[in-house]
């Protein structure tokens, strides 16, 4: 917890715990759901066709993975694995109550799931391209063809058409909802901060599910408290914890294991560059409102490690989003977290490291959900934070 | 016309028996893409005298080994195909005096836009074979191990997790194999090869890159994906001819068209005719071959179609008379084989009764014709790229799978998947289900770790060989 009490951060989880029963009701009364896996799905056009966005993104949890491992194989990561799981229990309200899936194709693991959610539990979900060149002209028209026919598809599947008017609306929603997070994490620059980021994290991943128009409300309430308790006032000109920056392969609730660890051997994470974090709202610029400007918003903002990027590391995006990050924040040590068999992220991990040598302590962490590397990635978590620690005294 | 002549076995090793001498004399020598030929004689020279010398793996009688010649000589286009296998560095050699450049390319796509530019495409298995006929001499146990080196410098640069591609890549980086340019297509057969791609940036080697994007889920009916896929194969032509490359003008690539169409044509009737024989022509590995052999040419389209074709004439008078493979099982198991990148030991399982009918990864590509006139080629490359069998999204892919398995008359269906695969291990449950469900034949699900090596074989040999003592 923070170093204040917030109404707002209750008033979410409050909310949290009630949205299962809104969502049953709300499809009592008509209303549709799109679950959807991966943050290059826009959900600006799912609002402004009046469907209800819920991003399916569970992990943490053994058992389930167990259930999803019968089919699929153990050499795909275990966010894949659990994701299966889910649906063959459907026990999750989220998974339950989602009358469209889809998929955005940005993760070839997340692609297949797409295909086997289909072959095993008849839920045939609307798949969207998104393509490797991102960078390249050809790969920003052919997204923008893509999101065309996504939006086409999904009106299909709602029974309504997509009105400008409510493209616009949605789209500022979302801009309101990106600003005012950006405006809540800043505070996490501070050496003492009013909100962990562990709050905001959970505060980002409440978005995930809660209604978008009452969630900004939450959100505008919990900028207000967090400024109106002066945060200033909580500056103590020495941060004594370690100051991280998390980034890599997805975190999605429930996975704490690793942010347990890094609280539990004193370090402080001030920073993510993860795609369940702040990542996918960041640097995004949509100009008008059209689809095609989501679509191009989308293409040209921090991209996923999962979409290649072959010109140079100067030039690079993500590494240049994670740079700012360790400015801004003035991180000490990246714990960069890749799941086992997340070829995206872990393939990079060497490149990455040696990108920040100068810059930033690195501790590569490559695991997965089963708790039988906890003490292992405690004795790793615990060193790495010694070493930030002699480092700084080796710096003054 | 041979029949079935024994190899002469040395220690350890065997050759090409001195009784087939001149009947292979008698078939004719190569003709090459730039218009040079060789004579019969002297690959026969090259094949008995030089070859052997410096490469004794080739010649292995170890029977566990993948690249180990068949027992009993039963083609005369076998030999000339591993004399475009083994000599093959020489031919980039010259084409790099030339000035034309050499691109990685991943297997599983067509290689038009390549020859026609006058470069030569490599896919990993090529270039592994590339940097390692560098060192002369070795035996098939120093071979692995000087493999697995290499393998190994790649998983520690990339990832204990990357598939065993990451070998060529670590042969590329530490200056082997000093390809031009690293430019595969991306299609569903393989999510390591774009990561794997993307790990050469700020390497000291700085090799050029990039892919050829592949439109995910089936989209050869959105105008959007196959104008995509084209103008990626556009951007490819004109990197090749940055690089030294042939400047081509659309009616270069039809010619190429043409020329591979053939090549696919040659190949479905060459399987078609195995597929349908009374008794099995010959060792699985001699399938194989000539459906490799389609989808790269070694090299050289030009010599390697021309050896397709002797080899479609060879296969023919064999099932024509009704000859059957010496060492061949009377009523064999025959095994559809799925996945990727994989090669589980053929030698293994005709010995034990079985015989590999079919690999939809090499083989689904060889049923799609590009269109030779009419639109613009890029445009009917990228449609037939988009039609690729094995590149469906998986229901679809499993479909085809068991009407090809039914086709082939097969038994059973292996679906094999490297250690690190984690795009076709995750589907084989699915198409392994799909088969059982549509034909009711024995499925089996296969993750292999031997990369090719020469040892360490015994756990999928053992399965393979329950699985067809249960069919059988």
């Amino acid at each position: 917890m923070g170093k204040i009490k917030l109404e707002s951060l209750d008033k979410i989880r409050d909310a949290l715990a009630r949205r299962p029963s809104e969502l049953e009701k709300a499809r009592q009364g008509g209303a549709k759901v799109v679950g959807y896996f991966c943050s290059n799905i826009p959900e600006e056009i799912i609002v402004a066709l009046g469907l209800i966005p819920v991003r399916l993104c569970r992990g943490g949890d053994v058992r389930q993975v167990e259930v999803g491992s019968r089919y699929v194989s153990t050499k795909n990561c275990v966010f894949i694995r659990q994701s299966l799981g889910m649906f063959a229990e459907g026990t999750d309200p989220y998974v339950r109550n989602s009358d469209i899936i889809a998929v955005a194709a940005t993760c070839m693991q997340m692609y297949r799931l797409g295909e086997l959610i289909e072959e095993y539990f008849e839920r045939k979900p609307l798949i969207l391209g998104v393509p490797r060149n991102f960078y390249l002209p050809e790969g920003k028209e052919y997204f923008r063809y893509e999101l065309e026919s996504f939006a086409r598809r999904l009106e299909k599947a709602s029974g309504r058409l997509l009105e400008p008017e409510a493209l616009k609306e949605s789209i500022q929603l979302y801009g309101d909802i990106r600003e005012t997070i950006s405006r809540i994490y800043k505070f996490q620059a501070l050496d003492s901060e009013p909100v962990t980021w562990r709050e905001v994290f959970e505060t980002i991943q409440a978005g995930f599910y809660l209604d978008r128009f009452q969630y900004r409300v939450l959100l505008k309430e919990l900028l207000r408290e967090l400024e109106d308790s002066k945060p200033e006032s909580h500056a103590s000109g020495i941060d004594e914890k370690p100051r991280i920056l998390l980034s890599g392969t997805i975190i999605a609730p429930g996975d704490t294991k690793l942010i347990d660890i890094i609280e539990k051997m004193g370090g402080r994470v001030v920073a993510d560059d993860l795609c369940s974090g702040l990542r996918p709202l960041t640097h995004v610029n949509v100009k008008d409102y059209s689809i095609g400007s989501i679509a191009d918003a989308y293409m040209d903002r921090v991209p996923c490690g999962s979409l290649p990027y072959l010109l140079s590391l100067e030039t690079d995006r993500r590494l240049a989003n994670m740079a700012d990050l360790i400015h801004t924040y003035r991180v000490e040590g990246i714990i960069y977290h890749t799941l086992r068999y997340c070829d995206p992220f872990t393939f990079k991990a060497v490149e990455t490291k040696k990108f920040f040598q100068d810059r930033a302590a690195f501790l590569e962490i490559h695991t997965e959900y089963a708790p039988v590397d906890v003490e292992a990635l405690r004795t790793r978590v615990e060193a790495f934070m010694e070493l930030i620690q002699n480092l700084r005294v080796v710096r003054c | 016309m041979l029949t079935s002549i024994k190899m002469s076995f040395g220690k350890g090793t065997m050759t090409y028996p001195e009784g087939a001498r001149e009947a292979f004399l008698e078939s004719g020598g190569l003709t090459f893409k730039d218009g040079s030929s060789i004579s019969a004689g002297d690959i026969w020279e090259y094949m008995t005298i030089e070859a052997p010398r410096k490469f004794p793996f080739a010649y292995s009688n170890n029977a566990n080994s993948l690249s180990r010649p068949s027992t009993y000589l039963e083609f005369l286009w076998g030999i000339k195909y591993r004399y475009l296998l083994l000599s093959f560095q020489d031919r980039i050699g010259e084409a790099k005096k030339r000035g034309y450049p050499v691109a990685f390319v991943q297997g599983g796509q067509t290689l038009e836009p390549y020859y026609a530019t006058n470069s030569i495409p490599l896919r990993p298995y090529f270039i592994s074979l590339w940097s390692q006929n560098q060192r002369l001499g070795e035996s098939e146990r120093e071979r692995a191990i000087s493999g697995m080196k290499t393998l190994e410098e790649g998983r520690r640069e990339v990832s204990i997790e990357a598939c065993h591609q990451v070998a060529s890549h670590a042969a590329i980086k530490n200056g082997a194999t000093p390809v031009d340019l690293i430019a595969p297509y991306l299609c569903l057969r393989c999510s390591d090869m774009p990561y794997l791609v993307e790990t050469h940036r700020g390497t000291d080697r700085n090799t050029p890159t990039m892919l050829v994007d592949f439109p995910v889920n089936h989209q050869l009916d959105n105008e959007w994906a196959v104008s995509y896929m084209a103008r990626n194969l556009r951007r490819l032509v004109q990197k090749i001819v940055e690089l030294g490359g042939k400047q081509i003008t659309d009616d270069d690539l039809r010619t190429q068209i043409r020329l591979q169409n053939k090549a696919r044509r040659i190949a479905r009737d060459l399987v078609h005719m195995w597929w349908n024989a009374d008794s099995i022509p010959s060792y699985s590995c001699e399938i194989r071959n000539a459906i490799t052999l389609a989808n790269d040419f070694c090299g050289d389209p030009v010599a390697g179609i021309q050896v397709l074709e002797e080899a479609y004439r060879e296969v023919k008078e064999r099932v024509d008379r009704g000859i059957k493979g010496i060492e061949m099982a009377d009523k064999p198991v025959r095994i559809f084989l799925c996945g990727s990148c994989v090669t589980p030991s053929t030698h293994h399982i005709d010995r034990v009764g079985g015989t590999v009918i079919g690999w939809d990864d090499w083989w689904n590509r060889l049923l799609i014709d590009v269109q030779e006139d009419g639109e613009d080629p890029y445009v009917n490359l990228a449609k037939a790229i988009l039609s690729f069998p094995y590149e469906l999204p998986t229901h679809q892919r499993a479909l085809w799978t068991a009407e090809q398995a039914r086709l082939s008359r097969s038994h059973g269906l292996v679906f094999a998947f490297n250690w690190g695969c984690n795009n076709q291990s995750a589907v084989a449950r699915a198409v392994c289900d799909v088969v059982k469900q549509e034909l009711g034949i024995p499925t089996m699900s296969l993750e292999m770790g031997e990369l090719g090596r020469a040892e360490q074989l015994e756990q999928s040999n053992n399965r393979i060989e329950s699985f067809i003592e249960m069919i059988a």
